[in-house]
């Protein structure tokens, strides 16, 4: 005979297990027994880099990015920088150039492959095909070698060709026509940038209309004319926008004038109000109608977890000057004093916007000139790209095209057949089915490998240091050279490519996010 | 046919074959105005290539079709002016995930019919209040139920206004009790007058509704008939086989 089981509530061993059977403890001990342990990890790994440095006698700072510094870089919006933040910043932009025109770029030219690949014209998928296994299995640094080799059996530029012409290709690069941005360019971006709010405001405004009143409100149509608008009369009138340059200048006063523990106090709030928003977001979310949901033991961990944080961003914040384990690896230099970099972008924006009536930019031809003996693209007109710039972006661009491509294959083909059919079957051609049905879908499936491919792509700029392109890090290396400062060097490029990288794919994430198809 | 019909799709000796398998080996048929024709046979019988020839989801390599007088030929006129006249309702319902209910109705006449957004959307919410899901207009496909994804595909292919709407098994994907929902919706269509062809499973429907039934198997037509006479009287042996195992 079978006699239910009694439930055992009364009894204490059932309530209360001893502390190393008991779930909820051993996940504690664990949690903290593991960030703990890469605290320590980390802590010993920074300390003990830095006494190495010590006993080779460099001993650890930030000073050279201050100092003046005696290189020259290879291009740039600044050759011979005055200082290691200079170089630095040289390289940055260099290889954010090549990075965003590179995903434009490699973007296009892989849609068209991933097409091409699919189409029922034969030869048509066979070159496409051809380009695909042909770039996909070469490395790219053979690439960007051969790419330079290249440009370098180019003729040579020579002194008889002085004079302007729509393009050069030499061995001293390729030059073209371009848009050169003038003095004025300052306040057009800053007008076109408020013509985009306002833009989105208009938007929203005729949308709403829509809604409410049930009419044709045409409210794309009115979002293009308002931009337009600034479009083209901001060219005449954008010497308004000197305005801007008062508050740019009253800014950088400020920034420049208060007392260094004001900006202590900002800080020290900032981390406090990240850490309250974090908890506050996290219980908002398990708040349901009913209630607070009730929380796990993990939920309970992240939430003291985030407490903590807050409490040493604070801590941080307010004593960080005088404790003498973060000045040792900051560097004694590094204080508030700083002002944190604010005064001198204030006052540069200031100096900028002025009520100059310049052209914001000029269409011009490239020109050669020969200033010595030796012939030159002249730096004021046309664009020149240098051998290397040329090399990197075409080795880039053509490598990562050949995997867009097939990742855009892959994302056409994933889309249901079923898909196809029914969008014929009602009527709808070649095109509008490709254009209304299949793309739309096959972009959801095809963001999240495109974003990493993305990645890719600026990651793989770094190999421009073997053609001498003066990005980040063959201008950090030049610099470690000299100054010897390689821990500090290898700190700012992984924090340049660890910004960059999250910044991609946070705007990668986003859209996937906004595209994801509704279900349930 | 009934004689007096004037004949809507006309099909002669329609061959068609995949690699080396011949799945339709000459089926010659016509089908009336109004006429509600339900195709039926065993799996690989080439029921269902058929209907697809009449729209051009697959091509014919022999014999002649023709919609409502235009020819299936290769010119992208016909093919395009047939593929006005005649919708489609699949297996797979196969629904844009990416529209919702509605803008899945309204693409094709906005698109191809060039009509304003205004005028298909009022259109498009009297065909869903047809099949009886009006409710779910702005909601996605996703969200629907097996049934009310066939309802708003039928609402989809009728919106073109459509002269023949072709049926491919359509509540073969569909769990038992949301089959009726959709059986009842084609029944309101059979009644108003649409002429239809129907690929199907359903006996009760072609007892019911059908004013024909064509017996496939072996990619031809083996029998045809009224369903009278094809359920109580079958003449072939095929048919009797075939009608003793499913019914």
């Amino acid at each position: 005979m079978v006699t239910p089981l009694e439930p055992q509530t009364g009894t204490s061993e059932h309530a209360k297990p001893p502390f190393w059977r008991n779930v909820t403890v051993l996940k504690w001990i664990a949690q903290i027994g593991f960030l703990t342990f890469f605290i320590w990890l980390f802590y010993i790994l920074i300390s003990q880099a830095v006494s190495n440095l010590e006993g080779t006698g460099i001993a650890f700072s930030w000073d050279f990015l201050a100092e003046p510094l005696g290189v020259l870089l290879g291009e740039g919006f600044n050759t011979s920088p005055g200082s290691g933040i200079e170089a630095l910043a040289v390289g940055m932009t260099n290889m954010l150039r090549i990075t965003a025109s590179g995903i434009v770029a490699a973007t296009i030219v892989g849609t068209i492959i991933g097409v091409a690949r699919l189409s029922s014209n034969w030869i048509v998928s066979q070159v496409a095909n051809a380009y695909i296994e042909f770039f996909r299995n070469i490395p790219l640094l053979v690439q960007i070698y051969f790419w330079q080799s290249l440009v370098l059996t180019l003729g040579e530029l020579t002194v008889e060709e002085e004079g302007a012409a729509w393009f050069f290709a030499t061995s001293k690069g390729i030059a073209i026509p371009w848009l050169t941005p003038r003095a004025g360019r300052w306040q057009y971006i800053a007008l076109l940038v408020l013509g985009a709010f306002v833009t989105r405001w208009v938007y929203k405004w005729r949308v709403r209309i829509l809604e409410e009143k049930g009419v044709e409100t045409h409210a794309g149509s009115w979002a293009l004319g308002v931009f337009a608008t600034f479009l083209i009369a901001g060219w005449l009138v954008h010497p308004i926008m000197g305005l801007f340059g008062f508050l740019w200048s009253a800014l950088a006063w400020v920034f420049g004038n208060v007392p260094v523990i004001l900006f202590q106090l900002v800080f020290a709030a900032l981390a406090a109000w990240l850490a309250y928003r974090f908890i506050k977001n996290f219980l908002d979310e398990r708040r349901t109608p009913a209630g607070l949901a009730k929380l796990t033991d993990d939920d309970y961990f992240r939430l003291t977890v985030a407490g903590i944080l807050g409490l040493a961003g604070v801590a941080f914040f307010l004593l960080g000057p005088g404790n003498a384990t973060v000045s040792r690896l900051l560097g004694r230099d590094l204080t508030f004093s700083m002002n944190w970099g604010l005064e001198p972008i204030f006052s540069f924006l200031a100096e900028k916007f002025d009520f100059s009536t310049g052209l914001p930019l000029d269409f011009s031809r490239p020109e050669v000139v020969v200033p010595t003996r030796f012939a030159q693209y002249s730096p004021a007109v046309g664009k020149a790209f240098t051998p290397a710039f040329v090399s990197v972006w075409i080795g880039v661009t053509l490598y990562t095209a050949a995997f867009i491509g097939e990742i855009v294959r892959a994302g056409i083909m994933a889309v249901h057949r079923g898909q196809n059919e029914a969008a014929l079957a009602v009527g709808l051609r070649r095109g509008q089915v490709l254009r209304l049905v299949v793309l739309p879908q096959a972009f959801r499936i095809v963001l999240p490998p495109l974003g990493s491919q993305y990645l890719n792509l600026a990651k793989n700029t770094s190999l421009g240091i073997a053609v001498a392109y003066a990005e980040v890090v063959q201008v950090g290396q030049t610099i470690y050279n000299q100054e010897g400062q390689t821990l500090a060097v290898f700190i700012i490029w992984m924090a340049f490519y660890s910004i960059v990288s999250l910044v991609l794919s946070g705007v990668v994430n986003y859209y996937n996010r906004k595209m994801q198809l509704v279900e349930r | 046919m009934t004689e007096d019909r004037k004949p809507m799709i006309v099909s002669e000796g329609v061959k068609k074959w995949f690699g080396d398998f011949q799945a339709l080996r000459g089926v010659t048929t016509t089908v009336g105005e109004r006429d509600v024709v339900v195709v039926i046979g065993p799996s690989g019988s080439g029921k269902s290539t058929f209907i697809r020839c009449i729209n051009r989801l697959e091509v014919h390599q022999e014999g002649r079709i023709a919609v409502d007088g235009i020819e299936l030929t290769n010119d992208l006129r016909n093919i395009d002016a047939i593929r006005r006249e005649v919708g489609m309702v699949f297996q797979s319902f196969n629904l844009f995930p990416h529209l919702t209910v509605l803008e899945n109705i309204t693409l094709a006449p906005i698109w191809v019919r060039k009509h304003t957004r205004t005028e298909s959307e009022e259109n498009g919410m009297q065909l869903l209040e047809r099949v009886g899901i009006p409710e779910q207009a702005d909601k996605f496909p996703g969200q629907l139920s097996g049934g009310q994804q066939q309802r708003v595909a039928i609402a989809r292919a009728l919106a073109m206004n459509p002269k023949v709407m072709l049926f491919d098994e359509p509540t073969s994907a569909l769990d038992p009790e949301m089959i009726k929902e959709v059986l009842d919706v084609m029944k309101e269509l059979a009644e108003s007058g649409m002429t239809m062809i129907v690929v199907t499973h359903e006996m009760g429907f072609a007892r019911e509704v059908a004013d024909r039934v064509l017996f496939f198997d072996y990619g031809t037509i083996v029998e045809e008939g009224t369903p009278e006479h094809f359920f109580t009287n079958p003449q072939h042996d095929r048919t009797k086989l075939f009608l003793s195992q499913i019914l």
